[in-house]
């Protein structure tokens, strides 16, 4: 009785705590008794979730005073975070975005009807107060330890990664991955945190996660948003596991592959999208085209969707939707981008290539002086 | 949303720098859609190797090109479904709305004749070339005139010359933002009464038009001085000039190379001036205006020149949204409906005559 009137009354001190960065943000695991989680899928939050500029200083400035309202979220990714919270399903977010932000990120969370089970923000008070400069950038250092350690709480069987190209995500999460299913020893991940700059004290308690971190093949599939509109081909070393999407209706065309999102679900994706008014069905269309171009989606799934489509759109998936054409003549543009394509070879993927962790995090740094010898952030 | 058909397989560097030109094309322009029309297996190992919008960019796939040097009656003939082919199709078809194409100039114009219908009132097309003068024009300071027709008919009537005068006026207006481009007439003095009949009966014509900033006649040295915006003349003349003004660019680059080479003072002579010969060089760089215009159809068809880099097909792919934006074709067309009442009440022009189809 005693304990629980005292953590009740603790408790809104910590979370003040929290908020202002003095105590680190530890997400709540499943409550005991709870069935492991069939399949978890983790967001990061800026140019993944949220239309962020982190290019200049000012950028950086107006994204920290910006409300919940003024925050945009890419046009189908509320609707695809939407779908993807299921029964069983679980939602965890890591982002690089300061504690102090937690209020407002989670506002426009709530704003958009996003729930989640754990959201991650990066304790950079902390950092400053340690005197700990490099942890400000520092990207595998800290978005690894606390993906690992959101798994000890909750391990699914799946996981599906979501990420973008403005940093490192694609390092992070193949390394992740590759770690889970035992293809990364915890020598090769000392060599890559050391490589990654991570502090000395640091680096045995990342081990020790990994070490702890429940083993699988669990990472199935990983989506980079390409923000930066950065060259797919760059991301063609990671193998056929991540694939690098120019907007979410390619991710729910990858994710309807995967058999994760149904025709239906890809509809109101793809719904949201033409709603934002920045996509037409046209740039639908030729989304599809592109995904199957690079080899991501096969010709058969994207007829197997016009047709499912067909019959969700018939049982009244567009219902109200006076403002489209009729179904039948959306899927006949569609099943025509892809038959423009000719007789296009599909690409050959090797499934979970061998990686060079040490290598791709000193070209990531590399890259990383470029920018900001070009003045980017 | 506008749709703009690239021909990803015509030009001196295709495809790479077309499909890298068109790529940053995407990037720049969220209100359109680029169509490559090509080898879809070619132009699908370019594409992901480029940034670019993978929702912005689609690839129709066509299994031939034309050369850059084939004869282009012969060559479209041998070849139906060859890239410029399909392309120009598409836009027939009502699946894109303008073409861009860096590849074999008489291929490009005799697809898009074959397959295009002309705006109304408009008798014949005409290809339009840009030219780098001494005055500049317009809001942006256009350091460029236009030249039309240069080579897609060979002769023209009265009529084709105001029909050209028109289109060439439209077009500077809308692409060099020039509220009252002057036109001008080419001949070989300034007086109205200069030059063959068609030329004279035009330039009556014209000098009763209050649509358009018409000056009167200028001479051949009047061209790259930029006394006029728009120089109209006909097909034959227009490619004759055309090819002596680069002739002239031509010599005088050959002649700095030799002095280049003979005398140490005057190599010194042309370091100290590289920094302005450079300067002149960015203000004329071709490449900035992407291409130039076939008007008179109702499409627009930009052409863009055979040494075509990523750069100036950027540019022509822009040059190409602006013209569908700003409604090119349909202010030709309005123009020329309102000029062709007056031209009914004038009498025949003694020069319309029958003249051969566009160059093949």
């Amino acid at each position: 009785m005693v304990m629980r009137a005292l953590l009740k009354r603790v408790t809104p001190l910590v979370k003040v705590g929290e908020r202002i960065g003095l105590f680190d943000h530890v997400p709540e695991g499943l409550p005991p008794g709870a069935p492991r989680p069939r399949h978890t899928f983790r967001w990061d939050l800026d140019k993944t979730y949220l239309r962020t500029e982190f290019d200049n200083i000012l950028d950086l400035a107006k994204s920290a005073i910006e409300t919940a309202a003024d925050k945009q979220a890419f046009p189908g990714a509320t609707a695809l975070l939407r779908a993807l919270r299921q029964d069983g399903n679980r939602i965890c977010i890591v982002s690089g975005s300061p504690t102090q932000m937690r209020q407002v990120l989670a506002a426009k969370l709530a704003l958009d009807g996003v729930e989640y089970d754990e959201f991650v923000l990066k304790n950079n008070l902390k950092n400053i107060l340690r005197g700990r400069f490099r942890a400000l950038r520092a990207q595998i250092p800290y978005k690894l330890p606390a993906m690992l350690r959101s798994r000890l709480g909750a391990a699914a069987e799946h996981e599906t990664l979501f990420g973008d190209d403005a940093e490192a995500d694609a390092i992070i999460y193949c390394l992740y991955a590759d770690l889970l299913a035992e293809r990364v020893s915890l020598g090769d991940l000392e060599r890559v945190l050391i490589a990654a700059r991570a502090y000395e004290d640091d680096i045995p308690r990342i081990l020790d996660l990994a070490e702890r971190a429940p083993k699988g093949d669990a990472v199935s599939r990983m989506i980079i948003h390409l923000d930066r509109r950065s060259p797919p081909l760059g991301y063609q070393r990671f193998g056929a596991r991540l694939v690098p999407v120019f907007n979410y209706f390619q991710a729910a065309l990858v994710l309807y592959e995967d058999k994760v999102l149904s025709a239906r679900q890809v509809i109101f994706v793809a719904l949201e999208m033409l709603d934002s008014k920045q996509y037409e069905l046209g740039h639908l269309a030729t989304s599809v085209q592109d995904v199957i171009r690079r080899g991501r989606i096969s010709r058969e799934t994207a007829l197997l969707l016009a047709e499912e489509a067909s019959a969700a759109a018939a049982s009244g998936a567009l219902s109200g939707r006076s403002d489209l054409p009729p179904f039948e003549q959306i899927a006949r543009a569609f099943r025509e981008r892809v038959r423009e394509l000719g007789a296009i070879e599909p690409a050959a993927w090797e499934t979970a290539p061998t990686l060079d962790y040490v290598r791709l995090v000193d070209e990531e740094h590399e890259h990383r002086r470029t920018r900001r010898r070009q003045g980017m952030t | 949303m506008h749709r703009i058909v690239v021909d990803a397989m015509g030009g001196d560097h295709a495809p790479d720098e077309i499909v890298q030109g068109a790529a940053e094309a995407s990037l720049q322009l969220p209100s359109a859609e680029i169509i490559l029309v090509g080898d879809s297996a070619v132009l699908g190992r370019l594409l992901p190797r480029m940034r670019h919008d993978g929702a912005r960019v689609r690839v129709h796939h066509a299994p031939t090109f034309v050369d850059m040097d084939e004869k282009p009656a012969e060559a479209l003939a041998a070849k139906p479904e060859a890239s410029i082919v399909v392309a120009a199709d598409l836009v027939a078809r009502g699946e894109g709305d303008a073409l861009v194409s860096a590849g074999n100039t008489g291929a490009s114009v005799l697809a898009c004749a074959r397959r295009w219908t002309l705006l109304e009132g408009v008798r014949r097309a005409a290809l339009a070339a840009v030219y780098p003068t001494e005055l500049r024009r317009g809001e942006k300071n256009d350091p460029f005139s236009l030249i039309l027709d240069v080579g897609a008919t060979i002769e023209a009537s009265a009529e084709d010359l105001v029909g050209f005068a028109v289109m060439g006026s439209a077009y500077a207006k809308l692409v060099s933002s020039n509220r009252r481009p002057r036109v001008a007439l080419l001949s070989n003095g300034t007086e109205p009464g200069k030059g063959p009949p068609s030329i004279v009966a035009a330039h009556a014509a014209l000098v009763e038009t209050t649509e358009l900033n018409f000056i009167g006649n200028i001479e051949g040295i009047d061209i790259p001085r930029g006394v006029a915006d728009v120089v109209v003349t006909s097909g034959f003349t227009g490619n004759v000039v055309l090819k002596m003004l680069e002739g002239v660019s031509e010599t005088v680059v050959r002649l700095a190379r030799y002095a280049h080479k003979e005398r140490l003072a005057w190599r010194l002579g042309l370091v100290a001036l590289s920094s302005a010969i450079d300067q002149l060089k960015s203000i004329t760089d071709w490449q900035q205006y992407g291409g130039a215009p076939l008007l008179g159809f109702t499409h627009p068809f930009i052409k863009a020149h055979g040494r075509s880099n990523a750069r100036a097909v950027t540019n022509a792919v822009k040059v190409a949204h602006k013209a569908l934006s700003g409604n090119l074709c349909g202010n030709i067309a309005r123009t020329m409906a309102e000029l062709d009442e007056r031209w009914q009440r004038r009498p025949r022009s003694e020069t319309s005559g029958v003249m051969p189809p566009i160059t093949e």
